[in-house]
C-alpha cells in the first residue's frame, strides 16, 4: 500500500518543540554531568519538566492521564532524544513499564499507574535478561513461589537499566516449570523496586549514559495482585514490549546519526589541514557520502515502521526487525566513521563523538541484536514466499 | 515483497491490472518455459516497442506528463499500484531505447513547445527510440571534455566527432547529442545540446560489446552530419547544464528501477523479474539449492546474507516513498537522488554476487549452456551489474554529488 510518510503539522510541532526543549534542557553539559556525577543517572527537575509538557504519558489514553498521541509521535520524540543524546530513564518507564501495563495491565493496575508515570511521579523499571543476556524465554532462571496471597521472587537479573532509580520494577519470573526454552511458565510481576529483597549493584558499562545493574532479587514478596497480564503468560507481552522498545530504538538511532552526521559535517567544512579543508578531500567525501546514505535509508526504514506501529499493522514486526537490524549497523558503521574522520579529536574524551558510539554499541545488542533481528526478517520472508 | 493493507478500492484496482497482466504478459512468463529474445536483438527491439505500446495503450505508463504532451493522469495510489503489481510480477524489457530515461525528461526540461508535442508522444507510447551521445573516448566521468564539435552554417550545424559507450544506439530512431560549439569559450560553456535524426547522412554507427556478453550499447561517428538548427535543445553554449538535468532525470530513473518501484514514465524498470523482483526468486532458488547435501535457505550463514538483501531492498522502497512526500512539500534536495542511485546499483552487485555464492560451481554457466541454472539469468545480471555502478554516473561521481550537494562540502 502507499503510505504518506509526511508529517502532520501537529507532528512537526511535536519535533520542534523537542528539539528547543532538548536544546535547553539537555545539552551536552548536562548529559556528562549525569553520567559522570549522577548516580541516577537523571536530573528530577528535568525529569518534572518533560512531564509537564506532555511526554512521560504522550502515548497513554486521557482517562490514564495521557494525551492519546500516536507510536509515530513517540518516535519523533525518540528521534529528538536520540539527537540530543538524552541521559535518564525514559525507554525504562514509558516504554518497559508504561506500555506493558497499557497493553496488558488490569484496570486497576492502569488506573494506579499510568496516570503516576504520565505525572513523573513515577519511575520504572523491566527486569528480564539474565545471566546469558540474551533475549529468550530460556534465559529466565528466576522463580516466582505462591506464598498465600503472594509470590516470591529470587534470582538474579543483568542489565537491567535505571534500577537505582526506579520506584517499581516489572519482573520476569519462572511460575511453572516448562521445558527449556518455553513461553509457558513465564509471569510478570510488577515489584517495589525500593524493596529491601532488591539490591540493585551498578554495572560498569561503557554507555554511561545509561545505567544498567546487576540485581538480586532475595526473595521479593510481590502481591498476587500485582501480576501484570496472565499467569504463566508473561513472555507473550514481553516480545510485545522488546518490539515496540526496538521500534522506539531505531527513532532514537536515527537522531543519534542525524547528529554524527551533521557535526562531522561541520568538523570537515571547517578544520584545515594542508591548507584546505578536511571536506575537501576526496577520500573523506566518500567516507561521509557513506555515512549521509546509510542515514537516509535507517531513517527511511524507521518511518516505515514508525507508520506500521500506528496504524498497527500486520507489518509491524517485520518493518521493526528490518528497521532495527539495519539501524542498529548503519549507526555503528556511522559513529565508527565520526571518530575516524575527526582523527585525534574524534578519539578524545571531551569530544562527544564517543558518546554516540557507545549509546550505538548500547543500542545495537539492546531488544535483539541486528544477527538477530535478520533471523527474524528471514522467518517472515519464508512465510510470504510460498 | 511486504504485503500492505488497503482499502477495497484500491484492491479492485490492484485485482484489475493484475489481471490485465496476466493476461497480456507473454506466454510462459515467470516461468522456465518462457524463452526471452537475444538481447541487443532486433527481435527483442521490436518486441519491446509492441509491448510498451500495449501498456500505454492500457493507460499503465505515461505518468508525470501533461495531457498535451500524450501523458496519462491518474491517482497517485493507482500509479503505486500499477507499479507495484508490474514490479511484482516483472516485465519483459521495453525497446533499447532512452526516451523515457532520458530524452523526455530533457525535453521536458529544456525543449521548445513544438519540440515537446512532436517527440514526447511517441517517447510514451514507444514508438519513436532514443540513444544518447555524451561519453567520448575522452570524456567519461569528466563529460566537460566532450571535443566532437559543431559549426554552424546558415540554418545548421555541421558535425564532425565520436561518442562511445552510447546506451541504446543500435536501433534508435533519434539522438541526444552534447558537442562543443565555442572553441574558445571556457568549460562548462561551451557546449550545446542537440537531438538528430538517426537517418540523416554523415552518421554512423557501430555497436560495442560489452562484458555482459551482450551490446546494449555502442559506438557512433559524426562525418559532417548536418543538424537542423531548430534542433537545439536548450540555449546555446548552455548544452552542459541540459545535460546535468538530463543526468539527474537519469540517474532517477536508474534509481528507481532496482527496488520494485519503476520510473515516473514507465511501469517498471523493464529490467525483468531478477532485477525488479529479487528477494522472492532468491529465497526460491535458496530452498531448491543444495550445497553439501543441505538446502541453502537452511543455511543460516545465507538467511543472514538474504535477508540484509531484502532489508536493503525495503529501505529503498520507503526511501523512495519518503522522497516522494518530501518533494511535495518542496523539501527534497533533487541531488539526493543519488544516494538512490548508488545504493540500487551496489545492492545489485552485492545480490548478483550472494547468488552466485548459492549456485556454486553452477555459477560459471551461462546462457544456453546445458546446465546453467534459470537459463544464465543469474549470472547475466551478476555481470551486467558491475556496468550499473558506472552507467549514469559512476559511484565516485555520485559520492562526490553527495558530499558536494547535499551535504554541501567544498569542491
Amino acid at each position: 500500500m502507499v503510505m504518506d510518510y509526511s508529517f502532520s503539522e501537529e507532528q512537526e510541532m511535536l519535533r520542534t518543540m523537542a528539539r528547543d526543549f532538548l536544546a535547553k534542557e539537555c545539552p551536552k553539559t548536562y548529559v556528562r554531568e549525569m553520567m559522570e556525577h549522577d548516580e541516577k543517572g537523571y536530573s528530577p527537575e528535568v525529569w518534572k519538566k518533560m512531564a509537564d509538557v506532555g511526554w512521560l504519558g504522550l502515548v497513554f489514553p486521557e482517562e490514564y492521564g495521557g494525551t492519546g498521541m500516536g507510536f509515530r509521535d513517540l518516535m519523533i520524540l525518540g528521534d529528538e532524544m536520540g539527537r540530543a543524546m538524552l541521559p535518564g530513564p525514559f525507554v525504562s518507564t514509558v516504554l518497559l513499564v508504561g506500555m506493558p501495563i497499557l497493553m496488558a495491565g488490569t484496570e486497576e493496575q492502569k488506573k494506579e499507574y499510568l496516570p503516576k508515570i504520565a505525572n513523573g511521579d513515577m519511575i520504572g523499571t523491566l527486569a528480564v535478561l539474565e545471566q546469558d543476556g540474551d533475549l529468550w524465554p530460556g534465559s529466565i532462571k528466576t522463580t516466582a513461589s505462591r506464598r498465600g496471597d503472594e509470590y516470591i521472587i529470587r534470582g538474579k537479573k543483568l542489565f537491567v537499566p535505571d534500577a537505582k532509580a526506579a520506584d517499581v520494577m516489572l519482573c520476569a519470573a519462572r511460575t511453572k516449570r516448562a521445558e527449556e526454552g518455553s513461553e509457558d511458565g513465564i509471569t510478570l510481576f510488577l515489584a517495589n523496586a525500593k524493596d529491601h529483597a532488591v539490591w540493585p549493584t551498578e554495572l560498569k558499562t561503557m554507555d554511561m549514559t545509561r545505567k544498567q545493574y546487576e540485581v538480586d532479587l532475595n526473595n521479593v514478596a510481590v502481591p498476587a495482585a500485582n501480576i501484570v497480564g496472565e499467569l504463566h503468560q508473561g513472555w507473550p507481552v514481553i516480545k510485545k514490549v522488546a518490539l515496540q522498545a526496538a521500534a522506539f530504538l531505531t527513532a532514537e538511532m536515527a537522531g543519534g546519526m542525524d547528529w554524527v552526521l551533521e557535526t562531522t559535517v561541520e568538523y570537515l567544512k571547517t578544520r584545515i589541514a594542508f591548507g584546505r579543508p578536511l571536506g575537501s578531500f576526496q577520500a573523506l567525501k566518500h567516507r561521509i557520502a557513506d555515512v549521509c546514505s546509510d542515514c537516509e535509508m535507517g531513517r527511511s526504514l524507521m518511518e516505515w515502521a514508525a507508520l506500521c506501529m500506528n496504524s498497527d499493522s500486520t507489518d509491524v514486526p517485520v518493518a521493526v526487525s528490518m528497521a532495527k537490524a539495519f539501524c542498529a549497523d548503519a549507526y555503528l558503521r556511522a559513529t565508527n566513521a565520526g571518530v575516524q574522520l575527526h582523527g585525534g579529536l574524534g578519539f578524545t574524551w571531551d569530544h562527544d563523538m564517543h558518546l554516540y558510539f557507545k549509546r550505538a554499541r548500547a543500542n545495537n545488542t539492546a531488544f535483539g541484536d541486528s544477527n538477530y533481528h535478520r533471523e527474524l526478517v528471514a522467518q517472515y520472508l519464508n512465510a510470504e514466499v510460498l | 515483497m511486504v504485503q500492505r493493507e488497503e482499502s477495497a478500492k484500491a484492491a479492485a484496482f490492484r485485482a484489475e491490472v493484475r489481471a490485465w497482466l496476466e493476461a497480456n504478459l507473454p506466454k510462459g512468463w515467470g516461468t522456465p518455459e518462457y524463452v526471452p529474445l537475444p538481447r541487443g536483438s532486433r527481435e527483442a527491439h521490436e518486441f519491446g516497442k509492441e509491448w510498451t505500446k500495449k501498456c500505454y495503450d492500457a493507460g499503465y505508463t505515461g505518468f508525470g506528463y501533461p495531457k498535451e504532451y500524450g501523458g496519462t493522469e491518474r491517482p497517485r495510489e493507482e500509479i503505486q499500484i500499477i507499479r507495484e503489481e508490474f514490479g511484482r510480477t516483472g516485465q519483459p524489457p521495453g525497446p533499447s531505447s532512452l526516451g523515457l530515461l532520458i530524452a523526455a525528461p530533457t525535453l521536458m526540461a529544456a525543449g521548445q513547445e513544438w519540440q515537446k508535442k512532436r517527440f514526447i508522444p511517441k517517447i510514451l507510447s514507444g514508438e519513436e527510440s532514443w540513444c544518447e551521445g555524451f561519453s567520448e573516448p575522452d570524456a567519461g566521468s569528466d563529460l566537460a571534455n566532450i571535443q566532437t564539435t559543431g559549426v554552424r552554417d546558415g540554418d545548421e550545424w555541421v558535425v564532425n566527432g565520436q561518442k562511445v559507450w552510447s546506451s541504446a544506439s543500435a536501433f534508435a530512431d533519434y539522438g541526444m547529442l552534447v558537442m562543443k560549439t565555442d572553441p574558445d569559450a571556457p568549460r562548462h560553456r561551451n557546449l550545446t545540446y542537440f537531438f538528430f535524426d538517426c537517418k540523416s547522412p554523415g552518421f554512423s554507427r557501430r555497436p560495442l560489446k560489452q562484458m555482459s556478453f551482450d551490446a546494449e550499447f555502442g559506438e557512433m561517428f559524426f562525418d559532417n552530419l548536418r543538424v537542423p538548427h531548430e534542433n537545439m535543445l536548450g540555449e546555446l553554449n548552455r548544452g552542459w547544464y541540459v545535460a546535468m538535468a538530463t543526468l539527474a532525470a537519469e540517474r532517477g530513473g536508474g534509481a528507481t528501477a532496482g527496488s520494485g518501484g519503476g520510473m515516473m514514465a514507465a511501469a517498471g524498470g523493464a529490467r525483468g523479474r531478477m532485477a525488479l523482483y529479487g528477494v522472492s526468486s532468491i529465497i526460491e532458488l535458496a530452498r531448491e539449492t543444495k550445497r553439501y547435501g543441505k538446502a541453502v535457505w537452511d543455511d543460516p550463514v545465507f538467511r543472514q546474507k538474504i535477508a540484509q538483501i531484502a532489508i536493503e531492498v525495503e529501505a529503498a522502497s520507503a526511501s523512495g516513498q519518503r522522497m516522494m512526500a518530501r518533494r511535495r512539500k518542496g523539501q527534497l534536495i533533487d541531488e539526493m537522488v543519488s544516494i538512490t542511485k548508488n545504493w540500487n546499483a551496489e545492492m545489485r552487485q552485492r545480490r548478483g554476487d550472494m547468488v552466485m555464492e548459492i549456485i556454486g560451481a553452477y555459477s560459471q554457466l551461462i546462457r544456453d549452456s546445458k546446465y546453467a541454472v534459470n537459463d544464465g539469468t543469474w549470472v547475466y545480471d551478476m555481470l551486467r551489474s558491475r556496468g550499473a555502478t558506472i552507467e549514469m554516473g559512476t559511484s565516485e561521481i555520485n559520492r562526490n554529488i553527495i558530499a558536494e550537494r547535499v551535504l554541501g562540502l567544498p569542491r
